[in-house]
């Protein structure tokens, strides 16, 4: 195949690059993709656990449930073939765009012009976007020994039966998903964290109540934790020795015994290393971070970057919308198409799920100062669990700025705030105000509801 | 309290004793007296209304009625006294004080009068009438007081009415008028009675929302999705062996013991904002004037400055025999001691298609007899997707039929009922047996028996719903009307609420926003939620143009409902959008989990109004069902382009919706030689193979569906089984487009199409 026969190379299959090129591919481009392995990924797992609290209601609503059971092995076939599907559906779709899928690694050349390097044969556009994503970061065996017998998130949907004892390390949205789902479906679940609440770049409303409902769902949140070392015990499972180191308090240490399942949910890196970016002079952050700029072009004139790579804002809809605007601005020569990375809306699958879109309120006042944010908030207990034994709390916090009371920021957490915060994103990406919201009916009865009630 | 106290004493202390023209408004039925003469007769008017402790005092000693009369301000209080004495000790104190403060001076008259054989003894413009029972008389061939009034030219006198504002009606709309009312430090009044249903239901403080509405049925909703949830769960790897069962009486205890703490939650609410409430039945019978009649028939007579009409509505009966004797109400089915088992729902609301629904949910035989259409004033496109995905999840319907006779076949709980029905189109007469009937077809407002036609206030004599201006003002200036009553407005609890608040707002704080009843977000509860927000489809055209509007859509599978694949192509989103305005969306409509949730938001960004270009632009959240509403393809195939930027977006959707090789049709249309205006059938074909397309145009209605069979790619699954549509021949013409790839089933983008089948011919090009 001759080299020049594209106008833009894509590496990484992940949403983001697949979006670029689909739609560059769309506007008419000839477009390849370099991918070595499949495509997907997803969260059914958390319906599962959904489901398993839906069950603890099931009586409170009339129904008599016998003796119910749990079988991780349904779900996992289930999600598997569903992600195959995916899979599949990636695949028939890039190839009716006309998208040539190029097998393999691919890394650049230190030809002159920019040249990727696939097995041995080398091909080169006028664009190449860089969509490698991350991977979750594990913990070197010489900084933390016995840190590699620990999974990932990756791991984490290949395994085959529900651990009994877990140990979860991190306090990201990754480790809150996780804790919550294999707590729920009934693994005795630990969640080491370093400081004393998780999700700490969240609204603090969000860290200390999320903090809370984890304890109350029964994971057992380890604060000020951090893993020493871990070592297999004689029956094959994992003994994990912690030390804990409450501020103004000694350090302790203890283990952790029998434990089946030590998941590192400590932060994720991204696929840079062999991609020989130094090659064509693209630049990377102390991190390996691609450095880009406000419309995805990297240090290098003609190479482009989006998603997880770039270490901003590490979503999925982000990657697949950035990659589009790209697409937009380089072949259909809208110049200023570009994703505003502002008021992003952004969803944790804990339990109960978050919401969150927009300025935290400590954000807000460094930005506006003290005097010119007004926060309004609210808790409650949702309609839901009126008849249930089980109560779980809704609470919603809106951060409004300036006199007008522009909304800059919603953070909430309860049963259906994944929902909810769609719309309301729309609204405050519009430059909603506090009145606009007060100025909408309700829809009664939801809980959404309270966010245009809120006094 | 105190403050009521002090207007009675302002009366009594007024400079020259009691001036002749200066007259309370209660003694308007007795013109012509002075003010203590006024207050005498109308406590006599009164006596009957008073408690039984309180007449004692009365016929006790004559001497001391007209300090009592000077209280008459405090009625409600005086009524609350007995239980609450222990907290009001000043008004007790005050009360006593009055009673010791000296009995006026009688009059000539009356002291002849004393020996009458019953006391008081009642003069009226100087003329003696006599005893208590002869006044009442006398009262009753009187002129009707209005009349007495307005004869009189007199005018009221605001300092002395009993309340600043007495709400009729405790439900939604009318607590959360009194209460705002309340804040303003408003002397205000709230009466609320529950005329028990023919079945003999009846319930507590806070309206139809609380007690009969959205509250039980948004929770037995709730109930039977926890019954897909059980089946759902099992594809989710939960395992249970035996049966499940629904147990009724549970379902209804836990949904009525929460009803029962909201009525608690309401009373203890109007007492901390020092709202006087009264269990009793409000009835104009003069200016300013309503009478209170409690449970037990005790009437009571009170003024106010303004009132509010917040009475709501009452489901609507047949009028045929056997339908009030046999037949429940869903002002009955929250509260039904016995689950109703087998049950015919009459009517096609939301009301009815909500409890069909829960009702097949839990697991009953459900059938649902329509007379027309489903959900009158809903957008029909959605309307008939409901009543499709209902059909589906086992609900029978009768259509265009209407019972004519309900026959008692077997008492019991329930029992066994004979529904005899004729055909809206011939003769044609069935008959049923049910367990129970739940009728639905709609709700009559409860206008008619609140004596309006004393005060004048115009009804709409056909609906009996009351028009009001652009502030809830009724054609009688100081009384007003807001929720479910009102002529040409939206029944909903929040509309009702925000019209109450604000209303209240304008006429004690001086606030000037009115109550906006456009855009308004609604949500219905059937087993597939739909969310929607400003116009319906047909509403839009017949509004702007058919091609002034542009109608953007999309089917999506949400991914909840993967795992257990079931319904795959049934969620659908809707946007309506209008091209003169920059694409303004002035419609948006979705069916799917969670809609009302999902509406909201929307609601609140269209209140801000949103473009279809700022829909694009903001980020879906992944993996929600909001996310999908946002991608939605063009329906409409003149506007070509935009849809085909959204519509190459689908094939995530698409594939969620089983539909493999959707994104491979999915492509830009162009329009090569149309003979219509409109692409609509091939945009839906293409992108959606499977859709029916119960349109409400009716050039568009039941026009079958457009699938394209040999367009397929093989082992495409599709959930309709593979069904072939004979009308439509899809030719498959010159492959001008780049070559073909190897694993090409479907047109390249370039193919021509050729659609036949229509009466129309279009030919349109992939490009």
């Amino acid at each position: 195949m001759a080299a020049a026969a594209y106008e833009l190379l894509v590496l990484g299959g992940g949403s983001g690059g697949l979006a670029g090129a689909r739609r560059a591919a769309e506007l008419g481009a000839r477009v390849a993709l370099v991918e070595p392995l499949r495509l997907g990924g997803t969260c059914v797992m958390w319906n599962t656990a959904v489901h398993a609290e839906f069950i603890h209601d099931h009586a409170d609503y009339g129904f008599e449930t016998p003796g119910v059971k749990f079988n991780w092995r349904t779900i996992k076939e289930k999600r598997d073939a569903y992600v195959r599907r995916l899979n599949d559906i990636y695949e028939n779709n890039v190839k009716k765009a006309h998208i040539d899928i190029i097998r393999g690694y691919g890394k650049f050349t230190a030809d002159p012009e920019p040249t990727i390097e696939v097995d041995g044969k080398k091909y080169t556009a006028p664009h190449i976007l860089i969509a490698t994503g991350g991977r979750p970061a594990v913990p070197a065996d010489s900084e933390i020994p016995g840190a590699s017998l620990g999974m990932t998130s990756d791991g984490f949907f290949d395994l085959e039966e529900l651990p009994r004892r877990s140990v979860i390390v991190g306090a990201g949205y990754i480790a809150v998903e996780i804790a919550g789902i294999l707590s729920t479906l009934g693994s005795k679940s630990s969640l080491l964290i370093r400081h004393n609440e998780v999700l700490r770049t969240f609204d603090s409303l969000i860290s200390s109540n999320c903090t809370q409902e984890l304890e109350n769902t029964g994971v057992d949140v380890w604060k000020h934790t951090q893993v020493k070392g871990i070592a297999k015990s004689p029956h094959g499972l994992l003994d994990v020795t912690v030390s804990s180191a409450v501020p103004g308090h000694k350090p302790t240490e203890g283990v952790i015994r029998d434990v089946d399942c030590l998941l590192w949910a400590v932060g994720r890196l991204p696929n840079t290393e062999g991609l020989c970016l130094d090659q064509v002079g693209v630049q990377v952050d102390p991190n390996g971070h691609v450095v880009v700029d406000e419309y995805q072009n990297t240090t290098r004139r003609g190479i482009y970057a989006v998603g997880d790579v770039c270490g901003r804002a590490l979503l999925t809809p982000v990657a697949i919308a950035a990659g589009r605007k790209l697409a937009h601005r380089l072949f259909e020569g809208k110049q200023d198409s570009r994703l505003d990375y502002e008021n992003i809306p952004t969803v944790v699958f804990s339990h109960p799920p978050i919401g969150t879109v927009g300025l935290t309120e400590e954000e807000a006042v460094a930005i506006h100062g003290k005097e010119n944010v007004k926060i309004y908030s609210t808790s409650f207990t949702p309609l839901y669990h009126a008849v249930t034994q089980r109560k779980v709390k809704c609470v919603m916090k809106l951060v409004c700025a300036g006199k007008e009371e522009k909304v800059v920021g919603l953070h909430m957490q309860g049963l259906g705030c994944d929902e909810m915060l769609q719309g309301f994103a729309v609204a405050i990406k519009m430059g909603a105000t506090k009145a606009d919201l007060d100025n909408t009916v309700a829809i009664h009865p939801t809980s959404a509801e309270e966010l245009v009630t809120l006094r | 309290m105190g403050s009521t106290l002090r207007k009675s004493q302002a009366v009594r202390q007024a400079p020259g004793g009691a001036p002749p023209e200066r007259r309370s408004p209660a003694g308007g039925f007795f013109s012509g007296l002075t003010s203590s003469e006024q207050n005498w007769q109308f406590c006599l008017y009164q006596q009957e209304m008073l408690l039984p402790r309180l007449t004692l005092y009365w016929s006790g000693n004559a001497f001391i009625l007209a300090p009592a009369v000077m209280i008459t301000g405090l009625f409600a209080e005086l009524a609350e006294l007995n239980r609450l004495v222990g907290n009001h000790p000043q008004l007790f104190f005050s009360w006593v004080s009055f009673l010791l403060g000296g009995a006026p001076k009688l009059r000539e008259g009356q002291r002849e009068a004393a020996a009458e054989t019953s006391q008081p003894v009642v003069s009226v413009r100087k003329k003696q009438i006599g005893d208590h029972e002869r006044t009442l008389k006398a009262h009753k061939e009187e002129d009707n007081p209005q009349k007495t009034m307005e004869v009189n030219g007199l005018t009221p006198v605001p300092d002395s009415y009993d309340y600043d504002l007495i709400v009729i009606g405790g439900g939604s709309g009318g607590l959360a008028a009194a209460k705002e009312a309340a804040k303003y430090e408003k002397k205000v009044m709230v009466l609320d009675f529950v005329k028990p249903t023919p079945q003999g239901s009846s319930w507590g403080l806070g309206g139809t929302c609380v007690n009969v509405g959205c509250i039980p049925k948004k929770l037995m909703h709730q109930a039977a999705l926890l019954g897909q949830a059980l089946q759902d769960s099992r594809k989710f790897g939960w395992q249970f062996t035996e049966e499940v069962e629904h147990n009724w009486m549970t379902m209804t205890e836990s949904v009525q013991n929460y009803i029962g703490s909201l009525n608690w939650g309401y009373r203890v609410a109007l007492r901390d904002k020092k709202v006087t409430y009264e269990n009793a039945y409000g009835e104009f019978v003069g200016p300013h004037t309503i009478k209170a009649t409690n449970k037990k028939g005790i009437e009571k007579l009170y003024t106010a400055e303004r009132f509010i009409i917040a009475t709501g509505e009452r489901p609507r009966y047949l009028g045929i025999p056997g339908d009030k004797e046999y037949c429940i109400s869903s002002d009955d089915l929250f509260s039904l001691p016995y689950c109703p088992g087998k049950t015919l729902v009459v009517g096609a609301s939301y009301v009815a298609l909500e409890c069909a629904g829960f009702l097949a949910g839990l697991g009953l035989d459900v059938t649902v007899m329509v007379r027309s259409i489903l959900l009158r004033g809903f957008d029909q496109d959605m309307a008939n997707r409901i009543g499709e995905y209902m059909k589906e999840h086992g609900v029978n319907f009768i259509r265009e039929f209407v019972p004519v006779k309900i026959e008692r076949v077997e008492e019991g709980t329930p029992g066994v009922l004979k529904v005899t029905a004729k055909s809206t189109a011939g003769d044609q007469m069935i008959e049923g047996e049910y367990n129970t009937v739940l009728l639905a077809i709609g709700r009559d407002p409860c206008t008619r028996k609140i004596g309006l036609d004393k005060v004048g206030v115009n009804i709409n004599e056909k609906t009996g719903k009351i028009p009001v201006n652009d502030v809830e003002q009724t054609n009688v200036p100081y009384i007003y009307a807001i929720g479910d009553i009102l002529q040409d407005k939206l029944e909903l609890t929040p509309v009702a609420i925000q019209a109450g608040r604000l209303l209240v707002q304008r006429l004690y704080a001086g606030a000037t926003t009115k109550c906006d009843y456009v855009n308004v977000p609604t949500t219905v509860f059937t087993p597939l939620e739909y969310g929607a927000c400003g116009y319906a489809e047909e509403t839009a055209m017949e509004k702007f143009g058919e091609e002034n509007i542009e109608v953007y859509h999309s089917h999506f599978w949400p991914l909840e409902w993967t795992v257990p694949s079931r319904d795959n192509n049934k969620c659908y989103a809707k946007i309506i959008c209008n091209i003169q305005d920059n694409e303004r969306v002035i419609g948006f409509h979705v069916l799917g989990p969670n809609a009302g949730e999902v509406t909201q938001g929307f609601a609140a960004a269209i209140k801000c109004g949103l473009t279809k270009e700022q829909l694009d632009n903001t980020v879906g959240i992944h993996p929600v069902c909001a996310e999908l509403a946002l991608k939605t393809v063009t329906l409409v195939g003149r506007q070509v382009k935009t849809g085909i930027a959204t519509g190459i977006d689908l094939p995530l959707m698409s594939g969620l919706s089983g539909y493999g090789h959707s994104p491979a049709l999915a492509g830009v249309f162009e329009e090569e030689s149309v003979k219509e205006k409109s692409l609509w059938p091939f945009c839906c074909v293409v992108s959606l193979p499977k859709a029916t397309w119960p349109l409400s145009n009716p050039t568009r209605t039941k026009r079958p569906v457009a699938d394209l069979p040999r367009l397929s790619p093989p082992g495409a699954s599709r959930s309709d089984g593979g069904k072939e549509y004979p009308e439509l021949e899809a030719i498959h013409k010159d492959h001008q487009g780049p070559t073909p790839g190897p694993a090409q089933n479907s047109p390249k983008s370039g193919t021509r199409v050729e659609f036949k089948g229509f009466s129309l011919s279009h030919t349109i090009n992939l490009i």
